[in-house]
C-alpha cells in the first residue's frame, strides 16, 4: 500500500524498513510500525477469529481495547500486536484459527449462534449425564484464544525498577503533560507515565487549530519539548500503568524500545500524589456486524492516516457522535481519502464550522442519523444507515466504516485507586464522586474536550497535587481554578448506545461473542445487574476486559429496564489494567534464601543442601542409606553439625523476665547462673509453639538473657514477645541474633577430647556438667558461648560464635578432631539420633491438636505462676484432664523383621486413632521404632497398633507401644 | 431452551413471616435454603442478600473442589460434596460444569511429603481415590512442570487425587436460587438485615432495611461478616479471624493444564477452567481487614510463584486480579451450630478458603439442623465448643494463627 508521505505528524520511518514473518511471507514494515500497522499497510484485515462464532476480526482500535488484533508472536500467544513494535524477523500468528485467517475451517460456528444463546452452557449438554464429560473435551478446544507449549521457554530480559516520585502524573497527553509541569515547577520530583511511544495524547495526531495559536500537534510537541527538558520530570513512554495501590503505590509495565538494554520492565512507583490524566477511549456505536472488519473506531482511523500514514480504506464511511468524528472526516477527505457519507447521531449541537466544512467538501452529512448494519463478505463492502428512530434508511457501499457513539474516560488508573464512580448525566460517563486521598483527575477524563480547558485543567491538577506533596501554591492553585471556569467546561455526551436494531449479531462484547440480543436474553432470565449480566454473558471477561462493554453494558440496561430508579451502575474494573506477561511480573525473580556463615565449606564437604522454610541446610553428607555412616560416627565417635539455623535472641533490662514469665510456661525467674534452662512456649490453647534453652549472662543481678528458639520460630519470636507485651509498658529491649551468630553442634562419645584440645578453659565433666553454660575463648581467640546439651543423646556441646568466627573455629575443630575421624553429620542423622532419644520436633511430633502435656513436656509448664498471666496457661489447667486426646508414644515393630512404617501412616481400628510421626530403622538398637501420636486410650506400654500405609490395600502392618527413650534411657551418655 | 426464557428466580414480594430466613445469598445459604424445601417441606423461607446472589466468596472463589482433606471428620463431608455435583446438575437441571480434571498437590521436600502420606492414606482408608506420586509421574499428569532442578523448590513428589476438580462457581449459585425459588422459596436481593429479634432465649424476628420478618428460625450465612453480625445482632461473639484472599486469572489459552496443580511450599494453585483461563491464588494477607482490595505484591509474588512451576506460563498474561474475604477460625475448620444458647439461630461459616467446595453437603446437613433442631452427627465436630474446650480440629497441622499478631 502506498503511504501518505511528508505528513508532519509521521510516527514512521519508512526509509528505515525491517521484515515481519506472516503466512510464510516476508512483510516490510517501516521503523514507528506496530505489528498492526504493518499488516495493514500490507493489505493484511483479518487478523484472527473471535472465541464462539469464529466471525473475522479486523482492526478496530489501536490502544488495545478488544482482542481483535490479538496474534501469536514468536511462540507467545494473545499479544496485543496494536500496541507492540514491529521489529525485524519477528514470526505473527493469526489465533483461534483452523486454516488461516481468511479461510477459517469452523467459520460456520457463526451460523450456529442462534443455539448458542445467552448462558447456553448451564442448559446443555448436561443431559444425558455421560455426554458432559465428552462435551467437556470439545469445549475445551474450542475455548481460549492463543495457545503456549508445554515447553515454552520464553528469551528476554525482564527488569524491575522501583522509583519513589513526589507526583506521578499517568498520562503523557494535553492534560497530563501540564500537570508534570506544575508540578516541577513548584520544585517536585515527578514521574509520568505514557502508554503509546510518545507525549501528546490526541493532539499528537490532529492538525486542528488550538485555541492558542498553532496546530494541536504542534502544541503537542512544545508541551512534549518542555517536558523533557525538564530536569525533574522523568518520562516513562511505552509504559503502561497496570495498577494503583494503597496509598499511590503506582505500578507499570514498559517495554523497551530497540536501544534500551531490557525488553520489558516492571515499575512500582511509590508516590506522594497521583494525577490520573489517561483521557478517553471511544465509546464503540452498537449496530448489527458492528464487528466486521473494515469497521473502526475515529481515533483508530484517523490516527492510522495521521501517525502511519495509512488511509483506512477506498471509500470511507462515518457514523459518529461526536465532533471528532467529524474533524476526522474531514482530516482524511483532506488528506484525499474518499469520504461517502458521514451520519451524525445528533440532531443538533455539532460545532458549526465542522458541519459547514462537510458541506463545502460536499460530504453527504445527515443529522441524526446512524449506522444500522455493516455488510460484505468476509470484509466490509456495504453499510446501512437510518434515523436514529429506524425509520428511514440509505446504503452505501464502502470498505471502511468509521464508527463510534462518543468517549468513555479511562476511569481504571482511579478504580484501582479506590475511587467510587457515578453514572454524570451531563457527559454519559461515570465520573469519580469522591477520590482517595492525593490523587487527582485531569483532562478529558473529565468530560473536558476544548484543548485549553485540557491544559487548565492539567496545570490544576499538577497544582494541587504539589500541595498534597506539602508544597505552598494557593495562589497558582486560586488562578488555575479561575482560569478553568472561564473556559469550556465538560461537553455534553452522546448517551446513544444501539442503533435501531434487533441486535441478533450486534456485538456489545467483541472478546467473548456477546451480542445485544444475548444481554437481553439475560435481563429475561433474572439477570438485572450489570454485574450478573457480566458473569452470565460472560460480557468484558475476555482479554481485553470491559474495554469494549464497560461502558455501554450498564447504559444498555439501565436503558432498558422500566424501573425509574435504576441509575446506570458500572462494572468493577480491575487491575491489570493492561494485561502484563508473567515473565514481566515475575521481573528477575531472585531466589531470597538465607545461608549459614559455613554453607560453602558444608556444600564443599559433599553436603547435600536443601531449601528447608528461609535457609539452605544440608541434609546429609554420606551416600550411605539413612546416612547410617554419620549415624554411627556420632555414637561411637564424634562429628559437627551445622545448627546455625537456629533462632538467637538476646533479651534485657528490668521487665525482661516479665516478658519471659508470660510467653515460656516455665518459671523464668529460677534461671541459675551457668547453666541452661530449658523452657517451651505456648499458644493460647496451650499447644506447643516454640521450645529452646535460656541461658543467664552478666552478673548474678543482671537482667540479661540469652536465648534459643527453633528454626521455624526464629522470624516470628520477636513478634510475640513484643505482641503478648505489648500492653504492659514493660522497659525491656530484645535483640535478634539469629544472623549474627552461627552455632556448631559437636557431638559424641569423644567430643570433650576434641575440645580439650583447642578450649582454654577447664571442660573436664566436674568443670562443665551437662546442662551446663560457659563462655571462653577458643585457641586464645576465637568468643565462644558453649552449651551442654544433649539433642543427639551423647555428650555433646553446642558452640554459639560471631558469624565471622564460624568458618574458622569449624575449622579449628575439624583439625582437632582429625585424629578421632571427626566427621561432619546433616540433618537426617540428626533426626534419627534424636528420635532414638524420643526428642521431639515441633511440627513433626506435634501438631496443632497437640498440647505440651499431650508431649510428656508438663514439666516444663510450672503451674504456680498466674500473676505472669502465662499464655497457654489456663487451657493447660482446663485440658490437664480432658479424654480423648492426641498423645505422643512410641513404638516399636510387633514383628521384629518389618521395616519401619512410612512416617504419615495413619493408625486405624475401624476408624482413624493416630499416626506415626518420625520411625526410622536404630542402628544403635538395630530394629525399627517411631514415634506416634495417638488417642490416649491406646497409649499403655504394650498396646498393638495397626498402621494403615497408603497403598496397603488393607493390608496392615503392626507396631507395639513401648517406653521412650529408646536409647540410653538414664541419659548416662548426656552425662559422660 | 430455544423457548422464552423466564426469570431464574422470580422477583417475590417481601413478606412479613417465614418459617426460616437465611441471611446471606451466597452458596451456603442458597444451599441451605434448598435442601430446606427439598428434604424437610419448609418452603416458606426467605433468603436476605444485601447485593446479589453470588456477590460475596461465592463468586470470588477458584472453584476447585476435591475431598483429600487430613482429618476423618472432614473427609467423609467433602467426599459426600463431590459426589453432590453430578447429582445436583441432574435435579437442577442446570449445568454446574464439574470437571472432573483431578487434583495434582506439589510436595517439594520429605516433610511436606510426610504430610501428604497422612492425607493419602486418610483418603484411602475411607475409600476416596488419592495417591503419591513421584517427580516423573508429576511431569506425566502436567508435562508443562518443571522437575528440573532449577526451581528454588524443585519437586520432590506429589499427591493425585484424581475425584476432584473444578465446578463453575456461578452456576451453583444460579442453580440452586432456581431450585430453591422453584420450591418456593423467596430471594430478596438487595436487602440488608439490620438486626435479628429475640424474645425469651428464641428467634422471633430478623430486621430489615425493607422492614421486620417473623421467623422462628434464623441461619446466619453471611461469609466474611457472619462473625460480626453474629456480634451485633446478638453479642454472640465467634472465634473468627477475617483476612483478605487474592486470586487471579490469565487469558484464556487452548487446553494446557488437564488437571488442577497446587504447591503449599509455594503458596500457589492453578488451574485452568473451562474457558480456557488458568486461575490462580493462594494464600491470604498476613493481616486482618475487611477490604476486597488487591495489592500489587501478591499479583508478582503469584507471577513469580507460578512460573518457578510452570515456566511456560511466562509466556502468558495476566487479565483480572480480584480479592475477598476469608472467615478465618483457629484451626481452619468452620463453625456449624445452632439452636444454643439461642433457640432457633444457626451459624455455618468460619470456611475460611473452604466454603465453595463444601456448599452443597453443608446446606444438606444445615437444612437437616434446622428443621429437627437437633445437630446431624456429620456436623458435630464442627461445634462452637471445641474451642473452648482447646480441642482444635486438625485440619492443618501447622499451628496456625490469624489474629492480630500475626
Amino acid at each position: 500500500m502506498n503511504r501518505l508521505t511528508h505528513l508532519p505528524t509521521l510516527r514512521i520511518r519508512p526509509e528505515s524498513r525491517r521484515d515481519i514473518h506472516y503466512r510464510g511471507k516476508a512483510h516490510p514494515a517501516a521503523a514507528g510500525d506496530t505489528i498492526a500497522t504493518a499488516l495493514y499497510a500490507n493489505g493484511v484485515r483479518i487478523f484472527g477469529r473471535s472465541l464462539k462464532y469464529h466471525r473475522p476480526r479486523g482492526l478496530y482500535s489501536l490502544d488495545g481495547e478488544c482482542g481483535n488484533t490479538t496474534m501469536a508472536v514468536d511462540g507467545v500467544p494473545n499479544v496485543r500486536t496494536e500496541t507492540v513494535p514491529a521489529r525485524a524477523g519477528m514470526t505473527v500468528k493469526a489465533q483461534n484459527v483452523v486454516g488461516s485467517a481468511e479461510r477459517d475451517l469452523l467459520g460456520f460456528m457463526d451460523a450456529l449462534s442462534f443455539a448458542m444463546p445467552a448462558g447456553f452452557y448451564y442448559k446443555t449438554m448436561h443431559k444425558p449425564a455421560p455426554v458432559w464429560p465428552l462435551a467437556i473435551n470439545r469445549i475445551r478446544k474450542q475455548a481460549g484464544l492463543g495457545a503456549i507449549a508445554p515447553d515454552f521457554e520464553i528469551t528476554g530480559v525482564f527488569d524491575e525498577l522501583y522509583p519513589r516520585a513526589d507526583v506521578c502524573v499517568v498520562g503523557g497527553g494535553p492534560a497530563g503533560m501540564c500537570a508534570a509541569l506544575a508540578a516541577a515547577e513548584a520544585g517536585l520530583r515527578v514521574i509520568l507515565l505514557e502508554a503509546r511511544p510518545w507525549m501528546g495524547g490526541f493532539f499528537d495526531y490532529r492538525a486542528a487549530a488550538h485555541p492558542g495559536g498553532g496546530l494541536l500537534h504542534e502544541r503537542a510537541r512544545e508541551l512534549a519539548d518542555q517536558v523533557e527538558k525538564a530536569p525533574t520530570i522523568r518520562v516513562f513512554t511505552s509504559a503502561a500503568m497496570t495498577g494503583a495501590y494503597h496509598d499511590n503505590l503506582i505500578t507499570a509495565v514498559q517495554q523497551g524500545g530497540d536501544d534500551d538494554p531490557f525488553d520489558s520492565r516492571y515499575l512500582q512507583i511509590r508516590a506522594g500524589a497521583m494525577v490520573a490524566a489517561t483521557g478517553c477511549i471511544e465509546r464503540p456505536l452498537l449496530f448489527e456486524n458492528n464487528e466486521k472488519p473494515g469497521v473502526m473506531q475515529v481515533g483508530c482511523a484517523h490516527r492510522l492516516a495521521r501517525t502511519w500514514g495509512l488511509m483506512p480504506g477506498e471509500k470511507i464511511a462515518f457514523s459518529v457522535g461526536h465532533d471528532l468524528g467529524l474533524e476526522a472526516a474531514l482530516d482524511l477527505a483532506e488528506l484525499g481519502g474518499r469520504v461517502v457519507c458521514v451520519a451524525d447521531i445528533r440532531e443538533d449541537g455539532q460545532d458549526p464550522a465542522l458541519a459547514a466544512a462537510l458541506a463545502e467538501r460536499r460530504i453527504p452529512y445527515f443529522k441524526g442519523w446512524v449506522a444500522t448494519e455493516a455488510q460484505g463478505r468476509p470484509t466490509l463492502g456495504r453499510a446501512v444507515f437510518s434515523t436514529i428512530t429506524g425509520t428511514v434508511q440509505k446504503e452505501f457501499s464502502c470498505d471502511a466504516l468509521v464508527a463510534s457513539a462518543g468517549f468513555t474516560p479511562v476511569t481504571g488508573p482511579l478504580n484501582t485507586a479506590g475511587a467510587k464512580l457515578a453514572y454524570d448525566n451531563h457527559t454519559g460517563f461515570f465520573l469519580p464522586t469522591d477520590l482517595p486521598p492525593k490523587t487527582h483527575a485531569a483532562g478529558r477524563i473529565m468530560g473536558l474536550q476544548d484543548p485549553l480547558s485540557l491544559e487548565t485543567s492539567g496545570r490544576l491538577a499538577g497544582l494541587r497535587a504539589a500541595a498534597d506533596c506539602g508544597k505552598r501554591v494557593d495562589d497558582a492553585v486560586r488562578d488555575a481554578e479561575a482560569a478553568l471556569a472561564s473556559q469550556p467546561g465538560p461537553e455534553r455526551g452522546c448517551k446513544l448506545v444501539t442503533a435501531p436494531v434487533k441486535g441478533k449479531k450486534t456485538f456489545i462484547c467483541f472478546d467473548e461473542d456477546t451480542t445485544l440480543k444475548n444481554v437481553k436474553q439475560a435481563m429475561a432470565q433474572g439477570f438485572d445487574v450489570p454485574e450478573l449480566i457480566k458473569r452470565f454473558t460472560a460480557a468484558g471477561t475476555g482479554p481485553g476486559q470491559g474495554g469494549i462493554p464497560g461502558h455501554n453494558l450498564p447504559l444498555f440496561v439501565a436503558q432498558t429496564q422500566a424501573s425509574p430508579d435504576k441509575h446506570p451502575r458500572p462494572t468493577t474494573v480491575r487491575a491489570p489494567l493492561v494485561p502484563p506477561l508473567l515473565a514481566e511480573y515475575a521481573g528477575t525473580n531472585h531466589d531470597m534464601s538465607k545461608r549459614t556463615p559455613v554453607h560453602e565449606s558444608q556444600a564443599a564437604a559433599g553436603g547435600k543442601m536443601e531449601r528447608i522454610a528461609v535457609w539452605n541446610r544440608a541434609r546429609v553428607f554420606s551416600k550411605s542409606k539413612g546416612a547410617k555412616a554419620e549415624i554411627e560416627n556420632v555414637r561411637t565417635n564424634v562429628g559437627m553439625l551445622d545448627a546455625s539455623t537456629l533462632g538467637k535472641f538476646r533479651i534485657f533490662g528490668p521487665d525482661a523476665v516479665k516478658a519471659l514469665q508470660r510467653v515460656y510456661a516455665g518459671d523464668m525467674t529460677k534461671i541459675p547462673s551457668k547453666r541452661m534452662k530449658y523452657a517451651a512456649m505456648c499458644n493460647d490453647d496451650g499447644c506447643l509453639l516454640d521450645d529452646g534453652v535460656i541461658v543467664k549472662q552478666g552478673d548474678a543481678g543482671a537482667n540479661d538473657f540469652y536465648f534459643t528458639a527453633s528454626t521455624g520460630r526464629a522470624g516470628q519470636t520477636v513478634e510475640w514477645i513484643r505482641y503478648h507485651a505489648k500492653y504492659e509498658n514493660w522497659d525491656f529491649h530484645l535483640v535478634n541474633l539469629t544472623d549474627a551468630y552461627g552455632v556448631i553442634n559437636l557431638a559424641g562419645p569423644n567430643a570433650r577430647k576434641v575440645l580439650e584440645k583447642v578450649a582454654d578453659a577447664d571442660v573436664s565433666n566436674d568443670a562443665f556438667p551437662f546442662m551446663g553454660y560457659r563462655e571462653f575463648t577458643v585457641n586464645q581467640t576465637i568468643p565462644v558461648r558453649a552449651m551442654r546439651l544433649g539433642f543427639v543423646g551423647e555428650l555433646s556441646y553446642e558452640f554459639h560464635v560471631p558469624s565471622s568466627w564460624m568458618q574458622a573455629l569449624w575449622d579449628v575443630l575439624a583439625e582437632a578432631g582429625a585424629e578421632f575421624g571427626i566427621q561432619n553429620f546433616g540433618l537426617e542423622a540428626q533426626n534419627t539420633l534424636r528420635m532414638e532419644k524420643g526428642h521431639v520436633i515441633i511440627g513433626s511430633e506435634s501438631e496443632q491438636r497437640t498440647n505440651l502435656l499431650d508431649l510428656g513436656l508438663g514439666f516444663l509448664w510450672d503451674r504456680n505462676k498466674p500473676e505472669a498471666k502465662t499464655v497457654g496457661a489456663v487451657a493447660l489447667r482446663q485440658a490437664e484432664h480432658q479424654k480423648g486426646r492426641l498423645k505422643l508414644v512410641g513404638f516399636r515393630m510387633a514383628e521384629p523383621a518389618d521395616r519401619a512404617p512410612k512416617d504419615g501412616s495413619p493408625i486405624v481400628d475401624d476408624r482413624i486413632r493416630g499416626y506415626v510421626c518420625t520411625a526410622r530403622y536404630s542402628h544403635a538398637l538395630d530394629m525399627p521404632v517411631g514415634m506416634a501420636l495417638v488417642e490416649d486410650e491406646l497409649t499403655p506400654e504394650g498396646t498393638r497398633l495397626s498402621i494403615f500405609e497408603d497403598g496397603c490395600e488393607g493390608n496392615l502392618i503392626h507396631g507395639e507401644i513401648v517406653s521412650m527413650p529408646f536409647y540410653d534411657p538414664d541419659g548416662k551418655r548426656m552425662r559422660m | 431452551m430455544f423457548g422464552k426464557s423466564k426469570r431464574l428466580w422470580p422477583r417475590a414480594p417481601m413478606k412479613t413471616a417465614y418459617d426460616a430466613v437465611i441471611i446471606g445469598g451466597g452458596l451456603h445459604g442458597l444451599a441451605t435454603a434448598y435442601f430446606l424445601a427439598r428434604d424437610h417441606g419448609i418452603t416458606d423461607v426467605a433468603v436476605i442478600e444485601k447485593n446479589y446472589i453470588g456477590f460475596g466468596g461465592a463468586g470470588r472463589n477458584t472453584a476447585i473442589v476435591r475431598a483429600n482433606q487430613r482429618t476423618q471428620e472432614n473427609v467423609p463431608l467433602y467426599k459426600e460434596a463431590l459426589d453432590l455435583w453430578p447429582v445436583l446438575t441432574k435435579e437442577l437441571d442446570f449445568n454446574l460444569m464439574f470437571y472432573n480434571c483431578g487434583n495434582l498437590n506439589l510436595a517439594h521436600g520429605e516433610a511436606t511429603l510426610k504430610a501428604m502420606r497422612l492425607n493419602v492414606a486418610t483418603a484411602q482408608f475411607h475409600g476416596v481415590k488419592s495417591q503419591l506420586v513421584d517427580p516423573k509421574e508429576c511431569k506425566e499428569l502436567v508435562p508443562a512442570l518443571d522437575i528440573s532442578d532449577r526451581p528454588r523448590y524443585p519437586v520432590f513428589g506429589g499427591m493425585y487425587h484424581p475425584p476432584g476438580g473444578i465446578v463453575r462457581h456461578d452456576a451453583v449459585v444460579w442453580g440452586l436460587a432456581k431450585g430453591a425459588a422453584k420450591r418456593g422459596v423467596h430471594i430478596h436481593q438487595g436487602t440488608e438485615v439490620a438486626g435479628i429479634g429475640t424474645s425469651q432465649g428464641k428467634v422471633v424476628s430478623v430486621e430489615t432495611d425493607r422492614g421486620k420478618i417473623h421467623t422462628p428460625r434464623v441461619l446466619n450465612a453471611a461469609g466474611g461478616y457472619a462473625a460480626a453480625l453474629s456480634h451485633a445482632f446478638l453479642r454472640q461473639r465467634l472465634p473468627i479471624s477475617v483476612l483478605t484472599i487474592q486470586a487471579m486469572v490469565t487469558q484464556p489459552l487452548k487446553p494446557l493444564l488437564d488437571h488442577v496443580v497446587s504447591s503449599g511450599t509455594y503458596h500457589c494453585y492453578g488451574n485452568q477452567t473451562l474457558k480456557g483461563e488458568i486461575a490462580t491464588g493462594a494464600h491470604m494477607d498476613p493481616w486482618p481487614n475487611y477490604t476486597t482490595d488487591t495489592t500489587a505484591y501478591y499479583i508478582k509474588h503469584q507471577a513469580e510463584a507460578l512460573t518457578e512451576m510452570l515456566p511456560c506460563l511466562k509466556g502468558v498474561k495476566f487479565m483480572r486480579h480480584w480479592a475477598g474475604l476469608a472467615d478465618m477460625t483457629p484451626d481452619m475448620a468452620p463453625i456449624m451450630d445452632g439452636n444454643d444458647p439461642i433457640e432457633g439461630y444457626y451459624v455455618d461459616c468460619g470456611w475460611g478458603y473452604f466454603g465453595f467446595k463444601s456448599s452443597t453437603v453443608t446446606g444438606k446437613y444445615m437444612a437437616q439442623f434446622m428443621a429437627k433442631g437437633e445437630c446431624p452427627d456429620i456436623l458435630k465436630p464442627f461445634q462452637l465448643k471445641r474451642f473452648q474446650e482447646h480441642r482444635l480440629m486438625g485440619e492443618t497441622a501447622a499451628l496456625v494463627n490469624y489474629s492480630p499478631d500475626n
